[in-house]
């Protein structure tokens, strides 16, 4: 088992009796692009947010470069996760949000890095409106750079391109493409698979709480399609 | 907050006619009963603004100690409380005819150690709250039970200190609101990261 990058140790999740992940184990290597595929109710955001250190495994464990992110803060600090949710305040502007996030990782230079997020999501013009007055592709770009505000080695995309129309979801595959060169790793899930078959390296899919495939993965999104499609049935 | 114990203070005024006797046989009570209702209010929103966008999560994530997020949130509610009860203070004395006193003082001693007890608990049960459907509903009723103790104590030291009693009668009740604060502030550091979990 590799010491640097995210494991996922034989991990189960219960909701009550309902058993959201049943024992996966997972290895995901520094540098990694991975596609989280699976049909609705399949995990993928349970596992997302188990990996991100949000919620607690019922067994087993997630390691970050060795670490528990539920006691380690400094393995939390790896993560960047873009959520369904904007894991914003409304009643903040874009430039408060940044700035007060910038402020919980303590980052240096912080202005200098809300100026640089803002721009490379196309939203200093809008740095002072309240996040209640944005659209929904506006919202996901602003959580884009909450995620990645703080610079993650790990980031953590669910469902990234929802609500985003084609110019920002191309600035978003270009930013995911530097960002894999960069050697970040990235875990995303998505139902989108013209954006995420080229960018990613590995597919994992999960059915029912289980992974049930895991593969290097180079290829179009018709072809992901096609390797994909025989786990597609349908809500638990 | 401020507006619902004003309101609370203005039916307890008419339904008892307030004042004269009064201030010491249920004077204490109506003040407390005026500032735990306030609270509630308070407590039921201290984790709205993360329940929006599930802004909670980004704070989990963040690297510090969760319970800091506890402290912040009691912190908040504790001022927001001590606010209330300071606005509140000169219509109680208005209403119960009460002249200003040495009493003030340990009044006032009395009055931040009480909101530290709720605020210490009352943040606890409203993180636990913050994620079930019923929490408007649930708060107070996991909440008016656990705080008893304290509200009792703090009923008793007010009516000590409006009698002008601040002798050895009225430190075991200090003691004991000093106890209550500070062992729920440690139980909630402790407890705090599963209270807000899903």
């Amino acid at each position: 088992m590799p010491d640097d990058g995210l494991v996922i140790e034989n991990t189960s999740k219960l909701f009550a009796s309902f058993a959201a992940l049943q024992s996966v184990h997972l290895c995901i290597e520094r540098g990694q692009f991975v596609l989280l595929a699976g049909a609705n109710g399949a995990g993928k955001s349970t596992l997302l947010r188990l990996m991100a250190g949000i919620s607690r495994p019922s067994s087993g464990r997630v390691l970050i470069d060795g670490k528990d992110p539920q006691r380690d803060a400094t393995a939390r600090s790896a993560i960047g996760f873009l959520s369904h949710h904007t894991l914003l305040y409304d009643d903040l502007s874009a430039e408060e949000n940044l700035g007060f996030f910038a402020r919980i990782y303590a980052l240096k230079n912080p202005q200098q890095k809300i100026d640089e997020a803002l721009k490379q999501v196309g939203l200093s013009s809008h740095r002072h409106r309240r996040l209640r007055t944005f659209s929904r592709g506006m919202r996901q770009r602003l959580a884009l750079a909450r995620a990645t505000l703080h610079q993650p080695v790990i980031l953590l995309l669910d469902e990234p391109f929802t609500g985003l129309d084609q110019p920002a979801r191309t600035a978003l595959s270009e930013q995911l493409c530097e960002l894999k060169q960069a050697g970040h790793t990235c875990i995303m899930v998505t139902h989108n698979l013209e954006e995420g078959a080229p960018l990613a390296n590995r597919l994992v899919v999960l059915r029912k709480g289980c992974l049930c495939h895991d593969q290097a993965w180079e290829g179009s999104a018709a072809d992901l399609s096609a390797t994909c499609a025989p786990f597609w049935d349908g809500l638990r | 907050m401020s507006f619902f114990s004003l309101l609370v203070l203005l039916v307890f005024n008419f339904s008892f006619e307030l004042g004269g006797a009064a201030l010491h046989e249920i004077g204490p009570g109506v003040l407390w009963s005026a500032f735990v209702f306030a609270c509630l209010l308070g407590l039921n929103r201290s984790f709205a603004d993360e329940r929006e966008n599930h802004s909670l999560d980004a704070l989990l994530m963040a690297p510090g100690d969760r319970g800091a997020i506890y402290l912040g949130k009691m912190a908040a509610n504790l001022i927001f409380l001590l606010a209330v009860e300071l606005i509140c203070l000169p219509f109680f004395a208005l209403f119960f005819n009460l002249s200003p006193g040495f009493f003030i003082l340990p009044l006032l001693g009395v009055l931040v150690l009480g909101s530290a007890c709720l605020s210490a608990a009352g943040t606890l049960f409203a993180a636990l709250s913050s994620t079930m459907r019923l929490r408007e509903l649930l708060l107070p009723l996991l909440l008016l039970p656990i705080i008893l103790p304290a509200l009792i104590s703090c009923v008793k030291a007010t009516g000590l200190v409006l009698d002008n009693q601040f002798g050895p009668a009225l430190y075991p009740h200090l003691k004991m609101l000093a106890v209550y604060a500070i062992v729920f502030v440690t139980l909630s550091l402790m407890l705090f990261e599963y209270a807000i979990e899903e």
